[in-house]
């Protein structure tokens, strides 16, 4: 039986390491298979997050019949695991490895300079590392036109909002969401529950009453589940689809909806990592051709004029005439954050840590 | 003012409903002195048992008898390892947790995402016309009535019968009462499988009625609460009955005052059952007397006839 020591291993590993870091990378074969890993934190049935990143390289499966071979680990909770599971799809010979969630950016971060031998991508990372490159959604976008059907639809102007944890993506989601509809509704105000949890269900429905209970409406958040559209059409409200198109369970009262779709960074990756061009890149896209947020499904309720007014605000977004975070915009406190004609940076979008005038209620201390 | 209270009762009423199955289930399980830390895997196997037979027939109580069968052969697997081959109980509970949670996500798969649409029963139409009480008790299933007829039967059983009396025995002094005759593995036998099945009630009423929705961490450590839950009671139902309500009550009222822009924070208010806990136990453990009148003598002890 032939053996393989630790030496041998030892001597391998580093013949392979000399070999991969001189920068040098070559296109792939043409009939060469180009094996893709992905790590999911969550699990993939969550009808939510996970569940598009899936969806991303079940399209990159598509693109490219038999020529990628994706490489699936889900429900990896824990950091550790991820990491090793990372390090092990890299010696496995994955030339592509993707990461689905801001949690394991900080790992990649570390790992990716090491492992030569693949390229790394993580969704919602901060920003490009040394072979790691990151892409996100603008989804304010989405939110920010679905905030205009919830101006125009509200009654009694007062929207809600279920937050999952308080970070600067699911802040520039909701102060967008407000934005958008004080655009069409100057009277609109936006309360706000934390359920301090990205899927717990059975909490997400007792926030949405909640808030029913407070006099809101139309409800949206960073939902995982259709749980909340259910809650909302149980109360009879409005409920929006936010990063979500839950229509085929909310049957009734989902005012509109937008999806993320991260199938282009998926395809665009592993098609740079096949002609040899693969380096990394921050992407952060939000609606249009190739972009990463798109709005599905609007209830036949839906006034047309209003409709129509979403579109034309699309439209705007996609041609860069509008941009949702254009000053002049004040915080909770009054105190002028965007001044009047100026638009606030990318950078200050992505660490937002601060809600817009009109929101009521508070971002929990850490 | 009664606008806004009335949704906040409800809303903890249903919150509370959960944790009053699953918490008077293990209070009777330990009170014989079996410790059964399985109570989230069970809850999850029942949760999805219910889900599954209300997909398929759309029956409610069909799903909660399946629930109890369900969750019941779970707690058939703690009796026999901890028992009957006297395996340690912690162990063993855990294990079944982690067991319980993992089959849950494998069986569930197929009804990911699906919604179940739960028409209201024609009690709840009768109850919602009562004078005073029926705006409350049209809103609630007729369910939770009966988790208010079961903290009931479960004090009667314990205090004002002699069967009652017999598990509590089995529970302090298992060599006591096997002296003079009374079949102590048996009788444990019964109290983990009622344990068994009241934690499946609790799991079909989360997936069927709570949420109508099957997702993986449904049941998010509702069992833990409810172990936590016949600690902080001193294992006694009243209490239990009350605390659940408490518990459930806190995460509702933390979410209305966030709504209502009170800050409170969160973090803690999810943590309070957990703290309130440690304090109970802090209390009684600081005198001997008070610890003995709590907490049963035998709890989480193997018994062995032979020894």
């Amino acid at each position: 039986m032939p053996s393989f020591s630790r030496r041998d291993f030892l001597k391998t590993a580093a013949a392979t390491s000399l070999a991969s870091a001189g920068g040098w990378q070559p296109a792939l074969a043409a009939d060469e298979v180009l094996k893709v890993g992905v790590i999911h934190m969550g699990a993939i049935s969550d009808t939510g997050w996970e569940h598009y990143q899936a969806e991303a390289w079940h399209a990159l499966e598509k693109a490219y019949p038999g020529k990628v071979k994706v490489t699936m680990l889900e429900n990896i909770s824990q950091i550790q695991d991820c990491e090793r599971l990372f390090r092990q799809l890299s010696t496995q010979g994955n030339k592509l490895i993707f990461g689905t969630t801001f949690s394991q950016y900080a790992s990649l971060k570390k790992l990716a300079p090491s492992l030569t031998g693949s390229h790394f991508e993580c969704c919602a990372g901060i920003e490009p590392g040394p072979n790691l490159g990151v892409f996100e959604a603008r989804h304010y976008e989405g939110t920010y036109l679905t905030g205009i059907a919830a101006g125009r639809m509200t009654k009694s102007n007062i929207l809600g909002w279920v937050g999952a944890f308080p970070v600067p993506q699911v802040i520039y989601g909701l102060n967008a969401f407000l934005l958008g509809a004080r655009s069409v509704n100057p009277a609109a105000t936006l309360k706000v529950v934390w359920a301090n949890a990205w899927v717990d269900p059975a909490k997400e429905r007792d926030a949405v009453a909640a808030l029913v209970a407070q006099g809101a409406d139309v409800v949206s958040g960073s939902p995982n589940s259709p749980v909340q559209g259910l809650a909302a059409e149980e109360k009879g409200i409005w409920s929006i689809g936010s990063t979500g198109d839950f229509s085929a369970y909310v049957k009734k009262k989902q005012l509109v909806s937008f999806e993320l779709d991260w199938s282009s960074a998926h395809i665009n990756a592993a098609k740079a990592v096949m002609d040899g061009t693969w380096k990394p890149e921050g992407r952060w896209r939000g609606l249009g051709e190739g972009g990463y947020v798109k709005m599905t499904t609007n209830t036949p309720e839906l006034p047309a004029s209003v409709a129509a007014e979403m579109k034309a605000a699309e439209a705007d977004i996609i041609a860069g005439k509008l941009k949702p975070f254009t000053g002049p915009i004040k915080d909770q406190a009054g105190t002028q954050k965007v001044a009047a004609g100026s638009t606030l940076a990318d950078n200050d979008i992505k660490g937002m840590t601060w809600l817009v005038e009109g929101v009521q209620g508070t971002l929990p201390k850490t | 003012m009664i606008e806004q209270v009335i949704p906040l009762v409800v809303a903890t009423l249903v919150a509370g409903t959960p944790l009053v199955y699953a918490g008077l289930g293990e209070l009777v399980t330990e009170r014989a002195g079996v410790l059964n830390m399985g109570v989230e895997g069970m809850m999850v196997i029942g949760a999805i048992a219910a889900f599954a037979v209300t997909q398929a027939t759309g029956n409610v109580w069909l799903a909660v008898l399946a629930a109890m069968v369900a969750a019941m052969a779970l707690s058939v697997l703690f009796a026999v390892l901890a028992i009957s081959f006297r395996a340690n109980q912690v162990a063993v509970g855990l294990a079944l947790t982690i067991f319980g949670t993992s089959l849950g996500s494998y069986l569930g798969k197929p009804y990911v995402g699906m919604a179940l649409v739960v028409e209201p029963s024609a009690l709840m139409q009768a109850a919602a016309r009562l004078p005073l009480l029926g705006p409350i008790l049209g809103q609630l299933h007729p369910l939770v009535w009966l988790s208010w007829l079961l903290f009931a039967a479960v004090w009667y059983f314990l205090y004002r019968t002699r069967r009652g009396l017999v598990l509590r025995a089995v529970g302090e002094s298992p060599t006591s009462a096997h002296a003079i005759g009374y079949p102590v593995q048996r009788i444990r036998y019964f109290a983990t499988l009622f344990g068994g099945a009241m934690a499946g009630v609790a799991g079909a009423y989360v997936s069927v009625l709570y949420t109508g929705l099957w997702t993986e961490g449904l049941i998010a450590g509702r069992g833990w609460i409810a172990v936590a839950l016949v600690v902080f009671a001193t294992w006694r139902p009243g209490r239990c009955f009350a605390g659940a309500y408490l518990f459930g009550g806190a995460t509702m009222a933390q979410l209305f005052a966030q709504s209502a822009g009170i800050g409170l924070p969160s973090e803690l208010m999810s943590a309070l059952p957990y703290i309130a806990t440690i304090v109970v136990l802090v209390l009684i453990s600081r005198n001997a007397t008070v610890m003995r009148l709590s907490v049963p003598a035998s709890l989480g002890k193997p018994f062995s006839a032979r020894a």
